[in-house]
């Protein structure tokens, strides 16, 4: 019997590619012209993005009344698409921040591309609750400034909250991810032969000189914006679910909100980055630096978070249940035997039945089975926020003012054209920045440590 | 040169020149500062034009621009109200009586236009009161597409040319002895009926027809064979204590809604009056006065009159015999009520309990007959009402009077023959629309083409005035005189409160200047003259009081009415009238039973979007009519809600779709009639199914023998309240369930009056709350004095400006109202009973709107009121997701613009806005302001005159409408309140209570006066 050596560390990056190569394998993006393929999904996430721009000028141009919601249904799917937004905007902090100072390495080949993701993520989800309002060009409003009116915002409200944690997990990703770029903006710069690139490289890299004190403090910073950010990766989906927990609406108003909407947004963000990367890795050859193993250590995150999700279901129902409140119990079984039941069982099928098959491990490790898993979590966390967000408000205390939602081809528009928004920005980023960190990546080849393993 | 090395050593250089002791930069060092900086300031020596001359000289504009401005002339046409007019103070409103829709009310005019219709408080029969129809018609007088100008042959005309044409018609046809037929609704006005005897007078072939789709002629000809009067008593419900409606809507339709609701409410008056009646229902269609029954006995409606003549038989039977013959005996003895009730499956028990209760208290029972019912069935009730010998439950001191009988269908038959024989020269359709109202079968379409001269004067286009050659525009009751002698003890005036808006006349005077026969007398005063002359004639000097002629008219116009002493009414004696034997109505397989709407009428409201919007107060549907059906039959044809249907008499059939309604007597179909106008403004167009097609003759709303069968299609019928089966039990009494009505029996209530708050937890707050001190605004509503009328809505539409949305945003439940009424169906969906709430914001203490509104948009009063500012909504919509009551209103639109085409959005139909309620737009949300603007009035009021405000000094749209006094709005702080008296009283609860938001709008328990404890 052969024992296994625990004290060794597992390879991140495959083979030992010299650091050059690595320069090289990803930089090539940025360095050559598009091709046509990419100009076609170009295309195609741009034509979402106009879709969606479309429906939003109707909207604007039209009102609110162009989409499904209804009296008792004050919420549609904008809020749908906010929360589900703001959820994959969680796999890329977590994964850069939370991840790093828990010194897992593997997350050095995902990390750049994932907090890629977050940022576009944000912004998309950021769109929603400034249109989602009956007056867009008052969203101002939101905001606490000092006016003549001497109207102040009302703090008590979760969506003032929203504001505030919203925009504050943005800076806080974007200020980490920009970081983060700095050294591999350096190496860019000294690549170029551009004079324009040239010019905006330099600028961007801040002077960097990859000298040892700029290592030593870039670190230190990195670290301190780890720390930094980690909370907010908690907050950001805490406050979120506040939206719904504040209320005193049945369906709503549960304490277990929190921890379920934070574990639900790790379960789908990691997912959205699952799912994109298996292209990434593909298409720009990265099979060595984005390696099965580190999409197997995703599908284990997937694995544990939608079982923490489905805890959370069958935890809501047992205290519906308990807490003998009639309007409680009932909000809950319509949400499984109502008239919303296919949204719930498309739900509960995709976040708890299908990641459960990630406990086989030829399953973990089968690319085109996991892609199809991970795109089956993102459909039922979107179900996940329409079940909560449309089935409790559609039917809640007054049996005399239940309606049923339906989304009209406006609202769909809408989240088409977010896709389209989130897509084209990822696009973009595959041709503008190094979607892998050149130097993380550098620091985990094997050998470019010293270490006393082999010696 | 070459630098010093020794300075070198001393002297730092910044610059070559400077190294090499450049003389200028040696200079330069010298000075600190740039030359001319430091030189003294002086405005003169600066250059062109400096920042401070800038400056100067932009004040000195400013300012005289300023002073320029006093000596400003506007050239546009403003017309300030420097000159005020007599009696008109600028937004204080006015208050004039007169009569709309044939109710006496007040007209609230603000700077010369009206803006709202409320209820005459010294009214003696209407005490202030309205029903839903009333105020709505506001819209009316300011419907974009009311007729304008007169017309002839569709092309303008003026008045005096078409007046000179139609005077020489009618004389040519009086010349020539051809029929001038004048076709008018039932006659009302003692003037009309002089106007129309002058007519005859004048043009001696002139003959009047007169015609109701729905009336209470067959009640009146059944009265007649009694008693030998048309002239029937008003009936003092009040009084009553048993109550039996045989298929009569006395609540919803039927007469004198406003009293009857108002006596009906009295005599349910638990708070003041300790005492509660008990209404038996029987009926076939599902009517707003069985929602309300105690027991409601499902009998199809073609069986009422065995269903009497065999409650007759068992009373006699019982002992009952003090007022019954031989003959009657007879009659009866035919018709057990055993084999009835066993005959038909009705509830043993029930009709147990009704025999009990008739024999119990004979002359505290009355029973009321619908008018949809045929004459012998009307002799029947009187029959039995005779046996019970409840002659003290009639009031025969305030009688409705009857003028002039209707237009009978023989009458109208030959009418119609004669016209196309060619014997009728003209047709005057005196405000009417006989060709949408009347049974197609009788052709009187074709009457239009035939005849030469025809003439419509009414207010906007119909299916009459678009056949008539001249088309002659009418003045809206707003804009008119006018008198009403409905009730022996009152006669009404009515005043123009507006100067005609546009080139129209009132009917009235048209036909006056027609008798005058000369086209240029017309004068806007001389109707004014004619009716004063018909009241001085018949009021004044019958009524010979201690003033001069000018002081009692004006008196009599600023009350709106003048009490007529006429002393008692007594009929003649009651004659036994044998009731002929009736076809068996088992014989078939359905009945179709048609009624008129309750807010669009028989369709003179059609182009209402208020009245169209309203919900029908059993059903909830708006915007359309429909055939209802018991559950059963719908299932036996295999029909859904929505399934278009086919019902077929002998002569036409009808395709309209199905609405399942629960307590329908199975086999029968309810039909709503004022539905499918085809010349119509926009708001009617497409809306429901004209049902009249069905009818042979007028006369005729209760048709048996008509056939139902499936079609194919569907249609889609809007409401406001999601149809929740009944037999779905997870949905189950969720009101009951939830303490949302609760509910409890008279029995129960007067053994254990605290019952309702006997498994109540007391709830505690753990925050610090806001002390209320001094006054705070709260309601209460008497769930058994609200019979769902839908009156507050109405009013509320009117006072609060709530926009008309239409049918495709009510599907998509949107609909603005600010106060609903909740209807709730419990027991089984053939026999269920029904609960009722008006619903309107709570404003809870603890209102849950309040902490989520981002903006601080919605707020607490210190006086308790939860407040919309509408300016800092924003439109989150948060609010009204968590307002548990569900009152809050979104616009989802600009509500004005988006409704069929903006069609509320023209400069007349803003005149109809209350000026002192902002006109929310997209975006906003709204909802009940407790009339934030009546009690800011209230305010003001007591300001000036240097007192407190009291909580009685306000008095809300709803409230003031209510026929049954069942809201009260008031001081909740203070104890002597006649709110405290209902916030207090052991049958008083919040709707939600356990939520603690602590809502301020308490809800009496609404008790049933059942035989059992529990309901």
């Amino acid at each position: 019997m052969s024992t296994i050596d625990f004290t060794r560390e597992l390879a991140v990056v495959e083979g030992r590619p010299p650091l050059r190569e690595i320069d090289d394998i990803i930089s090539k993006p940025l360095e050559t012209r598009p091709d046509k393929k990419y100009y076609i999904a170009l295309s195609i996430t741009l034509t979402m993005l106009g879709i969606g721009a479309i429906a939003l000028l109707l909207s604007f141009y039209y009102g609110t009344g162009l989409w499904g919601n209804n009296n008792p249904v004050g919420w549609g799917l904008p809020i749908v698409n906010f929360v589900f937004w703001v959820g994959i905007g969680h796999a890329g902090t977590l994964i850069s921040a939370i991840l790093f100072l828990l010194r897992q390495r593997w997350r050095n080949g995902i990390a750049r591309f994932a907090e890629g993701m977050t940022i576009f993520a944000v912004m998309t989800a950021g769109i929603f609750p400034l249109i989602h309002v009956g007056r867009p060009w008052l969203a101002g409003y939101l905001l606490p400034y000092p006016n003549q009116h001497s109207i102040w915002v009302n703090f008590t409200s979760p969506l003032l909250w929203d504001v505030f944690a919203v925009s504050t997990y943005f800076t806080v990703s974007f200020v980490f991810w920009y970081v983060g770029l700095i050294p591999d903006f350096a190496t860019l710069r000294d690549r170029t032969t551009n004079k324009i690139k040239k010019v905006i490289y330099s600028v961007t890299s801040l002077g960097w000189r990859h000298s040892n004190r700029h290592w030593q403090h870039y670190e230190m910073v990195y670290l301190i914006l780890a720390g930094f950010a980690t909370p907010l990766v908690l907050s950001v989906h805490t406050i979120v679910s506040f939206d719904f927990a504040v209320s005193i609406i049945p369906g709503w108003h549960t304490t277990i909100f929190p921890p379920y909407f934070v574990a639900g947004a790790v379960f789908s963000g990691f997912a959205m980055v699952q799912n994109v990367l298996i292209f990434i890795r593909k298409i720009f050859n990265y099979e060595h630096i984005i390696t099965l193993d580190t999409l197997e250590r995703m599908n284990k995150i997937m694995l544990l978070t939608g079982s923490l999700v489905g805890y959370a279901y069958a935890m809501e129902f047992f205290i519906a249940w308990y807490s003998g409140v009639q309007p409680e119990q009932f909000a809950f079984l319509n949400r499984a035997f109502g008239p919303y039941a296919w949204a719930y069982w498309i739900m509960v099928s995709c976040n708890v039945l299908f990641p459960q098959l990630f406990w086989i491990k030829k399953i973990r490790r089968h690319i085109p089975v996991m892609f199809v898993i991970a795109v089956l979590i993102n459909v039922g966390m979107w179900f996940e926020r329409f079940v909560i967000t449309v089935t409790s408000l559609s039917r809640d205390y007054l049996p005399s003012s239940w309606a049923y939602y339906k989304p009209t081809l406006v609202d769909g528009a809408i989240l088409l054209g977010s896709f389209g928004f989130f897509f084209t920005f990822l696009l973009l980023f595959t041709k503008t920045l190094p979607v892998v960190s050149i130097a993380e990546v550098k620091a985990v080849v094997e050998g470019s440590q010293p270490s006393h393993g082999e010696h | 040169m070459t630098p010093d090395k020794t300075d070198l050593k001393e002297h730092y250089w910044k610059s070559i020149k400077e190294y090499y002791k450049d003389p200028e930069v040696l200079q330069a060092k010298l000075n600190e500062f740039a030359k001319g900086v430091t030189d003294e300031f002086s405005v003169d020596k600066l250059n062109g034009l400096s920042r401070r001359r800038f400056i100067a000289l932009l004040s000195a504009s400013a300012a005289l621009a300023a002073t320029a401005c006093s000596d400003y002339r506007d050239k546009g046409e403003i017309i300030p109200y420097t000159n005020r007019p007599e009696g008109v103070l600028p937004g204080k409103p006015d208050y004039y009586s007169s009569f709309v829709n044939d109710k006496s009310v007040l007209i609230k005019v603000r700077e010369g236009r009206p803006i709202n219709i409320v209820g005459n408080p010294d009214h003696p029969v209407y005490k202030g009161k309205l029903d839903a129809q009333t105020p709505a018609t506001l819209l009316n007088l300011y419907d974009p597409e009311r007729l304008k100008e007169p017309t002839k042959d569709k092309l303008k005309i003026d008045w005096a040319k078409a007046d000179a044409e139609i005077i020489d018609a009618l004389t040519k046809a009086a010349a020539d002895g051809k029929e001038i037929a004048l076709i008018g609704d039932r006659i009302t006005s003692p003037s009309v009926m002089k106007l129309f005897a002058d007519f005859k007078k004048k043009y001696s072939t002139a003959r009047v027809y007169s015609y109701k789709q729905i009336s209470d002629e067959n009640k009146r000809i059944a009265w007649d064979q009694c008693f030998g009067t048309r002239n029937i008593p008003s009936v003092k419900l009040n009084n009553a204590n048993v109550i039996l409606a045989i298929e009569s809507d006395f609540l919803g339709r039927e007469g004198n809604t406003i009293e009857k609701t108002r006596m009906f409410a009295e005599s349910r008056d638990i708070i003041n009056n300790g005492k509660m009646s008990r209404l038996y229902a029987a009926e076939g269609s599902m009517s707003l006065t069985g929602m309300n029954a105690d027991y409601r006995l499902r009998i199809r409606s073609d069986y009422h009159h065995n269903f009497i003549l065999s409650l007759i038989n068992e009373l006699i039977g019982k002992g009952m015999t003090a007022n019954a013959d031989k003959e009657l005996r007879d009659m009866v003895s035919s018709f057990p009520l055993d084999d009835f009730v066993k005959r038909h499956g009705l509830d043993a028990l029930k009709i147990s309990y009704l025999v009990k209760d008739l024999l119990n208290d004979p002359s505290g029972s009355i029973v009321l007959g619908g008018e949809s019912l045929p004459v012998e069935v009307h002799t029947a009730i009187n029959l039995l009402n005779n046996l019970l010998g409840n002659d003290n439950l009639f009031d025969y001191s305030s009688v409705e009077l009857d003028h002039q009988p209707l237009s009978t269908d023989k009458e109208l038959d030959e009418f119609i023959e004669r016209s196309l024989s060619g014997e009728v020269g003209v047709i005057i359709n005196f405000g009417v629309n006989p060709v949408y109202h009347l049974p197609s079968s009788l052709g009187i379409e074709k009457v239009f083409s035939e005849v030469n001269t025809t003439i419509s004067i009414v207010e906007s286009d119909n299916e009459t005035s678009a056949l008539s050659n001249y088309v002659l525009p009418s003045s809206h009751a707003l804009e008119s005189w006018g008198d009403n002698f409905t009730r022996s003890n009152i006669y009404e005036l009515q005043q123009p409160v507006i100067s005609p808006i546009f080139n129209t006349r009132q009917k009235e005077a048209v036909l006056l200047s027609w008798i005058n026969g000369i086209s240029e007398a017309y004068s806007d005063d001389a109707f004014k003259e004619y009716l004063m002359d018909v009241f001085e004639e018949n009021v004044f000097i019958t009524q010979n009081p201690a003033v001069d002629f000018k002081s009692y008219w004006y008196n009599s116009l600023h009350n709106g009415f003048a009490h007529i002493k006429s002393g008692r009414l007594q009929p003649g004696t009651f004659k036994f009238n044998p009731v002929r034997k009736t076809t068996n109505a088992d014989d078939y397989d359905y009945v179709l039973h048609l009624t008129p709407n309750y807010f669009i009428g028989d369709g003179r409201y059609a182009n209402n979007g208020w009245l169209q919007e309203m919900p029908h107060p059993v059903s909830k549907i708006s915007w359309d009519n429909y055939a209802a059906v018991s559950p059963s039959s719908a299932k036996k044809l295999g029909v859904e809600n929505d399934d278009l249907v086919k019902i077929k008499t002998a002569s036409s059939f009808l395709e309209i779709p199905v609405f399942i309604q629960p307590g329908m007597a199975d086999g029968q179909i309810s039909i709503e009639l004022g539905y499918g106008r085809t010349v119509i403004g926009d708001v009617g167009k497409n809306s429901g199914f004209n049902a009249a097609v069905l009818q042979e003759s007028l006369s005729s709303v209760l048709i048996a023998g008509v056939t139902l069968e499936k079609s194919s299609g569907s249609y889609k019928l809007v409401s406001t309240q999601e149809h929740h089966s009944l037999d779905d039990d997870s949905v189950k009494d969720f009101h009951k369930m939830r303490h949302i009505i609760q509910e409890g029996t008279f029995k129960k209530y007067k053994e254990d009056p605290g019952f309702l708050h006997e498994e109540k937890h007391k709830l505690k707050g753990i925050t610090r709350e806001h002390k209320y001190e001094g006054l705070k605004w709260g309601m209460s509503i008497d769930l058994n004095k609200c019979i769902s009328c839908g009156s507050c809505v109405s009013a509320c539409n009117v006072e609060n400006n709530i926009p008309v949305v239409g049918k495709d945003q009510v599907e998509l439940g949107r609909e603005m109202h600010w106060i609903r009424i909740d209807r709730y169906y419990s027991g089984t969906p053939d026999e269920p009973e029904v609960s009722n709430q008006p619903m309107l914001c709570q404003h809870c203490d603890n209102a849950p709107c309040e902490n989520v509104c981002p903006v601080n948009a919605t707020n607490h009063s210190p006086d308790g009121l939860n407040q919309m500012a509408y300016n800092r909504c924003v439109g989150t919509r948060y609010c009204a997701n968590n307002c548990p009551y569900k009152v809050r209103r979104f616009n989802f639109y600009n509500f004005r613009d988006h409704f069929a085409d903006a069609y509320y959005q023209n400069e007349l139909s803003y005149l109809a806005n209350n000026p002192e309620v902002t006109v929310r737009s997209r975006g906003v949300m709204e909802k009940c302001t407790f009339c934030v603007q009546r009690i800011m009035d209230a305010r003001e009021e007591a300001i000036r005159e240097g007192r407190e405000i009291k909580g009685s000094d306000v008095v809300t749209a709803c409230q003031s409408v209510c026929p049954g006094n069942a809201i009260v709005f008031g001081d909740i702080n203070d104890p002597e309140s006649e709110v405290s008296k209902y916030r207090t009283h052991e049958l008083g609860y919040h709707v939600l209570e356990e939520l603690y938001v602590k809502p301020n709008v308490t809800y009496i328990a609404k008790l049933r006066n059942t035989h059992a404890e529990e309901a």
